[in-house]
C-alpha cells in the first residue's frame, strides 16, 4: 500500500499532484523529473493507470503451441494464466479461485485441461468455465456456475503472435493502440515468422521500470561509455564497432512508441542474417519501402509503450565467430518502487535451420541476458539511481533529468523528411532524446488524464 | 591412480573445487582460464522454472543464464578485467562455500571422473549489508592433464527461478 507522508511530524514530502505537476513542467523544458523513478504514491497509480490501462504484453503464442500449454504471466503485479484452451484459443485468466482467491495454477509452466483449486476443490476448464464445486447439491445448490468462472482479462488480442492484454474494458483495440508503429513491427514479425526459444530469462534489478524502457526508447548516446568494455572486447554489432559505415535514425511520434534503427546503406545486411535465413523471408508482405528498410538494417530497437522493448543485434558473444541476428524480447515488470524485474525472451526466425537458431541464442544470453556482456554494465549503473530519486534533497533542488539532447544551435540530429516510414524521425538518431522525451510524454499524459 | 597429495579421489577433487574457488573468489579469472578448464570445456547454467512434481525436469534444454566455450569464457574474463566492465567496479565480493562433494562416476581410461558437489556464493555489492545468496547443484567432469585437474565440463543447477541478484558478472 502507499504510504500516507502527509501527518509526517517532521514535515512531509510532496504528494503526487506536485510531483506530477512539477514533471509537466519539466517536460516542457525537455527534462523529466528524478523523483518519480523511486515513489511510492507514483508507483500505486502507476499500477492503476498504466498497467491495468494500456495493452500489455502478455507472451507469445509460441511459447503455448499446444491446446492446454499455460504459462504464468503478469499484467503490471496481477498473476494471470496464459493458456492456449481445448478450442485451440488464446486465454488470459485472472490466476484468483472465485471461491476464496487461491491461486488455482501453481506452476510456472505446463500443459492442463483443468486448474483445480487445492483448497476446497472448485475446479476450471481451460477456458476458465467453473465445471465442478464439490457438495455444490446440498452446499451451494443456487450458486451460478456460469456466473463464477476465473476472472479474464477483458481485451485480449494479438500482433503476429505477440499477445496484449489490456485490463480496461474501454481500451481503444490493439490496432489501434500500436498504431503507426505497426509498419516498424512488421520489419521483424512480419517479414519472417518469429518463434520463442524455450525460457525467459527471470530476474530482479533495485530499478524503477521506467529507466530500461526509457533506455529502450532510444539512449543510443550510452553505448560508447556504458558498453564500452564489451566493445574493447570486439564482441556485439559491426556498426556500434565501427566496421561498418551506417546512420541511425530514431523513431517517435508512431503512438507514444518508440524505434532506433541502424541503416548500412545498399548492403542486404537484415540484422546479420546470413543468406539461408534470408532466403525463408516473406518480402511479399511488406511493402517495397519497408523491405528496403529491413534490407538495410543493422541493430535495431524499440520500446512498445509501456514496458515491452527489444533489441536486434546482428553480433557475436566471440570476435572469433560468425555474426548472427539476435532478438531479444524484453518485459520490464514492475515489483515495488526502485525495483523490477526483466523477463527477457530470445527469438529466432522460425524457418531457420535449427544449427543457427541454436547459435543465435547463445549470442543472445552473451549479449543481453542476466549475464549478457552488455546487459551487465546497464544494471550495474541503473542500480545507483532510485536511492538519489528517493533523496529528500531530490525534492528540494526540484531535481530533474536531462533530455535537451540535439535541440538548439549546432546540433547534428536533425529531421529527415525524406524517410519513408511514419513517425517523426531524425538522422544522427544517437544525438537527440526525442524517442525517449516521447515515453515520458505519454507516460504523464497517462498519468494525469481525466478518467 | 588418482591420489596426488590426496588420500582418496574425493579428496583429490575437492582440492580441485577449494583450489578454483580460491582463484574466483580472489578474482585471478584469466589464470581460472589459464589453468582450470580444458580447451573443449562445456559450461551451461540452464533455465529452472517451477513445475508441478510430476514434471521430469524443473531445468530447460533450449534455456540458459550462461552456455559457453572456451573462446566465450575467454571474452566474459577478458571483458571483466576491462577497466569499463561497470557492473564489477568497484567488485562485488563473492565467496563461494563448496560443500556436499560426491564422485558420481570415473572413467580412469579417458582420466575423467565425476562429481557433484553443492555451491552457495554470498555475494555481496558496494555497502550493502545483506547478501546476494546464490545456491546451485554443480555437476562437473574433471579431467587429468599434465598431472592436475582440469574442469571439462560443467553444469550449474539453480535452486533459482528467478534469479535475485542484478547480474551474472561472475563465474558460477
Amino acid at each position: 500500500m502507499a504510504q500516507n507522508r502527509t501527518g509526517d511530524a517532521r514535515g512531509s514530502r510532496a504528494p503526487i499532484e506536485s510531483k506530477l505537476e512539477r514533471m509537466g513542467d519539466a517536460l516542457e523544458q525537455g527534462e523529466a523529473l528524478l523523483e518519480i523513478l523511486h515513489d511510492d504514491d507514483v508507483f500505486e497509480r502507476e499500477l492503476e493507470r498504466i498497467f491495468a490501462t494500456n495493452w500489455v504484453y502478455v507472451g507469445h503464442e509460441s511459447e503455448i503451441p499446444e491446446e492446454g500449454d499455460y504459462r504464468q504471466r503478469y499484467i503490471g503485479k496481477d498473476p494471470f494464466i496464459f493458456v492456449r484452451d481445448e478450442n485451440g484459443e488464446v486465454q488470459v485468466l485472472w490466476d484468483s479461485c472465485r471461491h476464496r482467491g487461491a491461486k488455482v495454477c501453481r506452476a510456472e509452466k505446463g500443459n492442463t485441461t483443468h486448474f483445480r483449486c487445492p483448497y476446497h476443490g472448485w475446479t476450471y476448464r481451460n477456458t476458465g468455465e467453473l465445471i465442478g464445486v464439490p457438495r455444490k447439491g446440498d452446499g451451494f445448490p443456487e450458486l451460478d456456475v456460469e456466473e463464477k468462472g476465473l476472472h479474464a482479462a477483458p481485451n485480449v488480442d494479438s500482433y503476429n503472435g505477440l499477445v496484449f492484454a489490456s485490463l480496461d474494458p474501454d481500451a481503444p483495440d490493439l490496432e489501434t493502440y500500436l498504431g503507426p508503429s505497426k509498419w516498424y513491427l512488421d520489419l521483424y514479425f512480419e517479414l519472417a515468422d518469429m518463434e520463442v526459444i524455450g525460457d525467459p530469462h527471470r530476474w530482479e534489478i533495485d530499478t524503477d521500470w521506467k529507466t530500461p524502457a526509457e533506455n529502450f526508447y532510444g539512449d543510443n548516446y550510452h553505448v560508447p561509455m556504458g558498453h564500452k568494455s564489451a566493445i574493447d572486447v570486439g564482441i556485439g554489432s559491426e556498426t556500434a564497432k565501427g566496421e561498418k559505415e551506417s546512420e541511425l535514425y530514431a523513431i517517435s511520434e508512431v503512438g507514444g512508441h518508440a524505434f532506433s534503427i541502424y541503416q548500412i546503406p545498399d548492403e542486404d545486411f537484415f540484422w546479420g542474417h546470413p543468406p539461408e535465413v534470408i532466403e525463408t523471408f516473406h518480402p511479399d508482405r511488406l511493402t517495397d519501402d519497408q523491405y528496403r528498410v529491413a534490407r538495410q538494417s543493422g541493430v535495431s530497437l524499440g520500446t512498445i509503450f509501456p514496458n515491452l522493448s527489444f533489441i536486434y543485434l546482428g553480433g557475436s558473444d566471440d570476435p572469433d565467430k560468425d555474426t548472427v541476428g539476435t532478438f531479444c524480447l524484453r518485459q520490464w515488470q514492475p515489483i515495488e518502487p526502485g525495483k523490477m524485474e526483466a523477463w527477457n525472451w530470445i527469438m529466432v526466425p522460425k524457418d531457420a535451420p535449427q544449427e543457427y537458431k541454436d547459435r543465435v541464442y547463445e549470442v543472445g544470453v552473451g549479449t543481453f541476458s542476466l549475464s549478457g556482456n552488455f546487459e551487465v554494465d546497464d544494471i550495474g549503473i541503473w542500480d545507483g539511481i532510485p536511492e538519489a530519486a528517493d533523496s529528500v534533497f531530490a525534492e528540494r533542488v526540484n531535481a530533474t533529468t536531462v533530455f535537451s539532447m540535439g535541440r538548439g544551435e549546432g546540433t547534428v540530429a536533425e529531421v529527415d523528411e525524406s524517410w519513408p516510414g511514419p513517425g517523426t524521425v531524425y538522422r544522427e538518431g544517437g544525438m537527440t532524446d526525442e524517442n525517449q522525451l516521447e515515453f515520458y510524454r505519454k507516460w504523464h499524459r497517462t498519468m494525469t488524464e481525466d478518467r | 591412480m588418482w591420489e596426488l597429495e590426496a588420500n582418496s579421489l574425493r579428496e583429490s577433487c575437492e582440492n580441485f573445487l577449494y583450489r578454483e574457488a580460491q582463484l574466483l573468489d580472489d578474482r585471478d579469472l584469466l589464470e581460472w582460464h589459464e589453468t582450470l578448464i580444458t580447451d573443449d570445456v562445456e559450461y551451461r547454467v540452464p533455465v529452472r522454472t517451477t513445475k508441478e512434481r510430476s514434471a521430469e525436469t524443473e531445468f530447460s534444454e533450449e534455456s540458459f543464464h550462461m552456455i559457453e566455450d572456451w573462446g566465450s569464457l575467454k571474452v566474459r574474463v577478458e571483458r571483466m578485467e576491462n577497466d569499463f566492465a561497470w557492473s564489477e567496479d568497484p567488485p562485488s565480493r563473492n565467496r563461494r562455500f563448496v560443500s556436499n562433494v560426491r564422485v558420481a562416476d570415473e572413467d580412469p581410461d579417458a582420466g575423467e571422473v565425476s562429481i557433484r558437489s553443492n555451491l552457495l556464493v554470498h555475494r555481496l555489492r558496494a555497502n550493502d549489508t545483506e547478501p546476494d545468496l546464490l545456491s546451485a547443484e554443480r555437476r562437473d567432469t574433471l579431467r587429468r592433464v599434465d598431472g592436475s585437474w582440469r574442469l571439462a565440463d560443467r553444469t550449474v543447477l539453480l535452486d533459482h527461478t528467478v534469479v535475485g541478484t542484478p547480474s551474472l558478472s561472475i563465474i558460477l
